[in-house]
């Protein structure tokens, strides 16, 4: 049973990731893959409230996503000042380079990773309970953000996709729109990182690099970006697929790799046999004259 | 503290250090220029590059200009099956830069991966020995490795020059990085340009794999790390100056090997992103230039 | 009284390429002004100088007295510069009114906050513009195409949607580049009205044409320019009447 309850939060955690992911790089279409880092802001913020100031877990996870959506600010207002295009170097970078920050500073728990985070629910419960936590989140992100993509801050967004230069000649803030975009995104990641920092307990540096963008990255390709639902079709069939090697019983040094292979063999697939994912955007909701 | 005769130490090695460095920053912006793409796939070249050779003096046992030649091949066979294949479907649908983006990067873990498969995640160096002679030269300590890997950046760097200078390929290549399409007008096959500039960047990345294999042991996701270099030093040396990146390069080298006087060795790697960061802060306009070609092309 | 746009020696170039030379012009309220000159004189890039696509190498430009210089492109249009295109650039994704209503000066739903936080307001300024749009649309004989997609529409209804578009912006300055380019039969007669009506409620009109009996129908007065230069100015019909103009203009 625990088996299948670590399943279910993985599941939930994933959602939400790919869901924002989604929203950042499929539906306003901006070019980062920094996600994983603002996963693990959110994780290392919520995971050092819980150890130096024992506070509650929804405030650490509010936290979480504070910092996540602040520090993404960081990348995005000098990039998109200069070009959107821009912005995939910076995230890079960003991502990167904030990793090194952590697996150097003592307070982070360096190379070895942040360990001892405190459990907000100890004992038999927690399988459930987490499951039930971590679930819920995903549901709720993902109908805030069909939200948003529904009304009429998403026809905004589409308008700027279609064509940008007409739409700031409106009067419309396009750099805003983007700048809020990726923030909101960002600060559903470090939601998941709690969820993430408070099960495990435990977060290392080495699961949020460039190869965690490209398992976050799969998700969203193979689910179908820019769609509402094609992320969380990604993200549960890919956190299943492992579990379907694990059946072929391979030792354990060829499982990641083999793993990887997959995916990224999936995008690639994907990428030119099915470029719009499993599941296509839903048409949006159509704004109809009301007459007299 | 600051004794001369360290600080020329830092310097030649510094330099010295720089030059795979260079080569790689060479080959990714030499590709940016030409084919307006951010080939993040090369990091897959540089692994095919150092695994291929690994292959063929570790169990093979060739001679080592037999292992470079089959370190080179495999290489411009990948990134030929890797134009021809990838990006010239992607062109051909006019993709969106996110697409390009997504591809290329793939390449490169995708690469990662199938050789962790094969070879593990085992650091190895392309020669048992990863010490070379060495002689004192006016109080610095200077190798034969140093000798030989400056020695291959200045002439591949100085053929590449001369290259686009005076042979009508590589005038062709600087006629479509200004323009594609102004090119394919006057009769200039771009595709073929494309072409020329991957493999182009193939031999810098297989010479820069080989110095550095030659002196560092390796692990299948090494030249990601090292291609990040890379796009930073192409970025401050002005993304569309082949010239200007390679500087970059050696200076970013010289910069991180001083810093060892300053700042604890840990926070080395830092200083990369800390340039990256006030270039986009500070110096925007370089940039700006390129991606509005890139966007118009 | 003070003129609606105020543009002051307003000078570009790009490399050795001089798009405009130390330009002046005002247009007042209820004033159409015709912009006519050759291909390449530098008229729609004088478009692009006034909305902020292009920023001027010097110079100063006034809407209703206030300077505009240095302000982002969106900021321009919530200051009143409402501008079409040639090639319109309609939203390609969305339908008719779709298109209108998202081009007013001021959108409730773009901003997220005002969405989470009364969303009810948003939801009736969206209603709203709907139905000004549909009075818009109406005027122009185009209320029945408003759940229509852009994209399927004949060019000249495109045409007069990006007209559309632009009047729902409602800036006090209308920049129209090649209104007519394309545009026939009852759409140019809808086009002509509809320009002159806007005018008469007030606004400042600036057309860059190529047709002529457009320009003379229409504007009360024209500028000729020429390689970035405004070579003279005055009432149409004498403009019209000048041989070097017509020379440079039909010979070149």
């Amino acid at each position: 049973m625990e088996y299948v309850y670590s399943i279910l939060i993985l599941v939930g955690i994933y959602v939400i990731l790919a869901s924002s992911f989604n929203l950042i790089i499929g539906t306003a279409g901006l070019v980062s893959i920094a996600h994983p880092i603002f996963f693990a802001l959110g994780a290392y913020t919520a995971g050092l409230l819980a150890i130096h100031f024992h506070l509650d877990p929804f405030l650490g996870a509010a936290a979480g996503a504070l910092v996540a959506g602040a520090f993404s600010l960081m990348i995005s207002l000098p990039s998109l000042r200069v070009s959107g295009d821009y912005l995939l170097i910076t995230s890079i970078g960003f991502q990167l380079g904030l990793l090194q920050v952590i697996k150097n500073l003592e307070l982070t728990g360096s190379q070895g990773g942040l360990n001892n985070i405190p459990t907000p629910v100890p004992g038999p419960e927690r399988g459930w309970i987490f499951s039930a936590v971590s679930l819920a989140a995903a549901a709720a992100t993902v109908l805030v953000i069909r939200w948003i993509v529904r009304g009429p801050y998403g026809r905004a967004i589409r308008a700027m996709r279609d064509d940008e230069l007409a739409f700031v000649a409106l009067g419309r803030n396009a750099m805003h729109i983007k700048i809020m975009i990726f923030a909101v995104g960002c600060a559903f990641a470090g939601v998941a990182g709690a969820i993430y920092a408070f099960y495990y307990q435990y977060v290392s540096p080495e699961q949020f690099e460039i190869l965690a963008s490209g398992t976050m990255l799969t998700m969203v390709v193979v689910g179908g970006m820019g769609s509402t639902w094609g992320p969380v079709v990604g993200a549960v069939l890919l956190l299943a697929l492992p579990q379907a090697i694990t059946f072929l019983r391979l030792p354990l040094a060829y499982m990641a790799p083999l793993q990887g292979m997959l995916f990224t063999l999936l995008v690639i697939l994907f990428l030119f046999l099915r470029p719009q994912g499993l599941v296509a955007p839903e048409a949006p909701a159509p704004l109809r004259a009301r007459r007299k | 503290m600051l004794d001369p005769a360290v600080l020329a130490q830092i310097l030649w090695t510094g330099i010295a250090t720089s030059s795979y460095m260079v080569l790689f920053t060479i080959a990714f912006a030499l590709v940016l220029k030409v084919l307006k793409l951010w080939n993040f796939a090369q990091a897959g070249m540089m692994a095919i590059a150092f695994y291929a050779m690994y292959v063929a003096v570790n169990q093979w046992g060739l001679p080592t200009a037999a292992a470079i030649a089959f370190g080179l091949a495999a290489t411009l066979a990948a990134t030929l099956a890797y134009e021809v294949l990838g990006l010239r479907t992607l062109r051909a649908r006019r993709s969106s830069s996110l697409l390009f983006f997504i591809f290329t990067l793939v390449c490169s873990e995708f690469t990662a991966y199938a050789l962790t498969l094969v070879f593990g995640t085992e650091p190895v160096p392309l020669f048992p020995e990863i010490l070379s002679p060495t002689r004192i030269v006016a109080g610095v300590a200077v190798s034969d490795w140093d000798l030989l890997a400056v020695g291959v950046t200045i002439l591949l760097g100085a053929a590449l020059a001369l290259y686009l200078r005076f042979s009508r390929d590589g005038q062709f290549l600087l006629a479509v990085s200004d323009s594609a399409e102004l090119a394919e007008l006057y009769g200039i096959d771009a595709r073929r340009a494309y072409l020329v500039a991957l493999a182009a960047a193939s031999v810098f990345a297989c010479a820069g794999m080989y110095l550095y294999g030659s002196r560092t042991a390796v692990i299948p996701t090494a030249p990601l790390q090292l291609m990040l270099f890379a796009v930073i030093a192409t970025l401050l040396g002005g993304m569309g100056s082949v010239l200007g990146g390679a500087l970059a390069a050696v200076f970013l080298s010289l910069l991180q090997s001083y810093s060892v006087l300053v700042i604890p060795s840990q926070w080395q790697g830092l200083i990369l992103y800390v340039f990256l960061f006030v270039t986009i802060l500070f110096f925007p306009t370089g940039v700006r230039r390129l991606w509005n070609t890139s966007t118009r092309s | 009284m003070s003129a609606v746009l105020e543009l002051e020696r307003i000078s570009k170039r790009f490399g050795g390429i001089v798009v405009a030379d130390e330009i002046t012009l005002e247009i007042e309220r209820g004033q159409i002004l015709g912009l006519i000159g050759p291909n390449g004189a530098g008229k729609t890039s004088l478009f692009n100088i006034v909305s902020g696509v292009v920023p001027a190498d010097s110079g100063d430009i006034r809407v209703a007295g206030a300077s505009v210089a240095g302000k982002a492109i969106h900021e321009r249009a919530r200051l009143g510069v409402t501008r079409t295109w040639q090639n319109m650039r309609l939203f390609r994704t969305m339908s008719v009114l779709e298109n209108l209503v998202l081009a007013p000066q001021r959108y409730a739903g773009e901003s997220l906050a005002r969405l989470c936080f009364a969303p009810a307001g948003v939801h009736a300024a969206d209603a709203e513009a709907c139905e000004r749009a549909l009075g818009i649309l109406g005027r122009m004989g185009l209320a029945q195409l408003a759940d229509s997609a852009v994209v399927d529409l004949p060019y000249g209804q495109q045409k007069l949607v990006g007209l559309a578009r632009a009047l729902m912006n409602d800036g006090r300055c209308l920049l129209l580049d090649e209104p007519m380019a394309g545009v026939e039969g009852q759409a140019y007669e809808t086009m002509k009205a509809v320009v002159r009506r806007e005018a008469e409620a007030g606004r400042a009109v600036c057309v860059v044409e190529h047709n002529i009996s457009f320009i003379k129908d229409l504007c009360t007065s024209a500028v000729f320019m020429s390689a970035g230069r405004i070579l003279e100015r005055g009432a149409i019909a004498d403009l019209l009447a000048s041989p070097t103009l017509a020379e440079l203009y039909f010979g070149g």
